[in-house]
């Protein structure tokens, strides 16, 4: 087999690094414990990210089926509903918080166990709100059976400015106005989610989404 | 049943200042758990805890007007490193103060929360006996003891400590009370701290090794967590015990085993700036000394006034004792 070693000038220029060759384990315990606090400021920890995760008693096949089918939405998120197709293939569209139109794609990928809800308010044309959601089997990393699911979102630009206001209808609040509130309404949203999936599988119910033929939908608002 | 108050604090210093210069090259800019004070105090060789003792506690009665006689039916003693090894000193003390206590208790357990221990165990003892006064005595003396000798005094955990005897006065009464006290064991950490030779010596071994306190060195990182959380949990517990609220307290006072600690229990508790009362970057880490002093030092500082709400906070060890006590300052006429 053939054997590798680090070239001698491969990390030359780039300041900063800690490796072993310059901070020995006294040099290293020094700047942990000063690192390691008891408490962070929520500013801190959920300010620029914004990650919940937990576990789930579901089979990481199963949660992953479940989340890909965007209809899914409809049950375990606190306020998306009335999907539908829209215009474009594979791009849906529904309401948000009553009184916004939601745009949604989902990006799935079965290798990787990921899914992610490429989403945007009142435009279907720039999906900038971007859920990013990992599946990992349980048995790998927590030995133990069912599924860990972690769950980011990025703070981008556009949660601090609408790039559209002039689709916003008026006195509606923007949704990064909610940003601070992101790791409450995430993990309540999660909370939904794991709820559900565990409730079929102890029951031996279809995973869902549980959809009926609807004769009509509401109207989008505009 | 009577009500415990607890009456005056004083303290005493060896006169020895220890600048960083003494103990390895590049103390001053270490970090994290390492960060040195800039000087603690270290006795010199020939002071025995019973000296400091009688210090401190001679400031103490002078200016309480106390008759030791008369006023002190319980004396506790602390110290870190006993003048004997086969007893405590606690009866040394009382022979130098002319005290002729009920119960002498020489406490070797709960370290840099003994005061509070004393405090806990006078309680029980004024309420379940007719003794009244109680002088409560914590001496801490490892740095000059232990990490001036040559082979410890270059370790990186040999600047922390500092030598200083703080002392108590509680008494049945309604002056200064005690509103709560809560306190905690967690037996499974008793083994995480060892008094030891680096070669391995136990302490009453013969052999050439100086001996030291440690941590093992995988125990850090579930130590400082151990300590992040537990502090302040009691600190809540001892104020909702008590009926105020955390964010009400006029002066918290902790052990100082390190400015991390105090760091993170003071952002952990989310308390107004310099409530959090510490002496760590001039004495450095005064064990069970340190809770009576930096009290000491605070009302030195006018940090108190009559009525003020003061906490008394820490853990010893490697989280093996904690505990909290939320009391009244002066709140009542003698």
């Amino acid at each position: 087999m053939a054997m590798t070693a680090l070239a001698p000038e491969g990390l030359a220029g780039i300041a900063g690094l800690v490796r072993c060759e310059q901070y020995d384990r006294e040099a290293i315990a020094e700047l942990l414990t000063e690192m390691t606090h008891g408490a962070y400021p929520h500013e801190q920890v959920y300010g620029e990210y914004c990650t919940v995760h937990a576990h789930i008693e579901c089979p990481p096949e199963r949660v992953f089926a479940y989340m890909s089918d965007p209809y899914s939405l409809m049950e375990w998120t606190y306020s998306v509903r009335a999907l539908r197709p829209s215009t474009k293939a594979g791009l849906l569209v529904g309401v948000d918080a009553r009184d916004t139109p939601l745009y949604c794609r989902v990006e799935s990928h079965p290798e990787a166990f990921t899914v992610d809800y490429h989403c945007a308010w009142d435009q279907g044309d720039q999906l900038w709100m971007i859920y990013l959601n990992r599946i990992v089997p349980a048995e790998r990393v927590l030995n133990r059976p069912g599924s860990v699911l972690i769950w980011t979102n990025c703070r981008h630009p556009h949660y601090a400015r609408n790039p559209f206001p002039a689709l916003a209808p008026r006195e509606r609040a923007w949704v990064g106005d909610y940003w601070p509130f992101f790791y409450a309404g995430h993990s309540l949203e999660l909370a939904n989610l794991k709820a559900i999936l565990e409730y079929r599988v102890r029951h031996s119910l279809p995973p869902g989404p549980h959809l009926l033929a609807a004769e009509a939908l509401p109207p989008l608002p505009r | 049943m009577p009500q415990l108050s607890l009456l005056a604090v004083s303290s005493y210093l060896p006169d020895q200042v220890v600048d960083n210069e003494f103990f390895a090259r590049g103390t001053a800019e270490r970090r994290g758990m390492f960060t040195a004070p800039a000087t603690r105090r270290h006795v010199r060789a020939d002071e025995s805890a019973v000296d400091m003792i009688e210090k401190a506690a001679r400031r103490l009665i002078e200016r309480e007007g106390l008759d030791p006689a008369r006023d002190i039916d319980l004396l506790f003693t602390n110290v870190a490193i006993p003048d004997q090894a086969f007893t405590g000193c606690g009866a040394e003390v009382a022979a130098r103060l002319g005290a002729h206590p009920r119960w002498i208790v020489d406490l070797h357990n709960t370290g840099c929360v003994a005061f509070l221990y004393m405090l806990d165990l006078a309680q029980a003892l004024v309420q379940g006996s007719s003794a009244r006064g109680a002088l409560l005595c914590c001496v801490q003396n490892a740095g000059g003891r232990l990490f001036s000798q040559p082979g410890v005094r270059t370790k990186s955990q040999a600047p922390i400590p500092g030598d200083g005897c703080g002392v108590g006065y509680a008494r049945a009464g309604e002056r200064s009370p005690l509103l709560s006290l809560v306190q905690r064991c967690q037996p499974e950490f008793a083994g995480d701290m060892r008094a030891i030779g680096d070669d391995g010596r136990r302490y009453w071994e013969p052999g050439l090794s100086p001996i030291s306190i440690a941590f093992t060195e995988a125990r850090v990182a579930a130590i400082l967590q151990r300590g992040n959380a537990l502090v302040p949990e009691l600190v809540r517990l001892a104020c909702a015990e008590a009926g105020v609220a955390v964010q009400d307290l006029d002066l918290l006072v902790t052990n100082q085993p390190s400015l991390i600690f105090l760091r993170n229990w003071r952002e952990a508790l989310e308390l107004r700036p310099g409530v959090h009362h510490d002496t760590f970057a001039r004495l450095g880490n005064l064990f069970g000394a340190g809770i009576p002093i930096n009290l000491e030092d605070a009302i030195a500082n006018a940090k108190i006034r009559p009525g003020s709400l003061v906490c008394m906070a820490g853990f010893s060890h490697a989280g093996d004792y904690g505990a909290a006590a939320v009391l009244r300052w002066q709140v009542n006429p003698r």
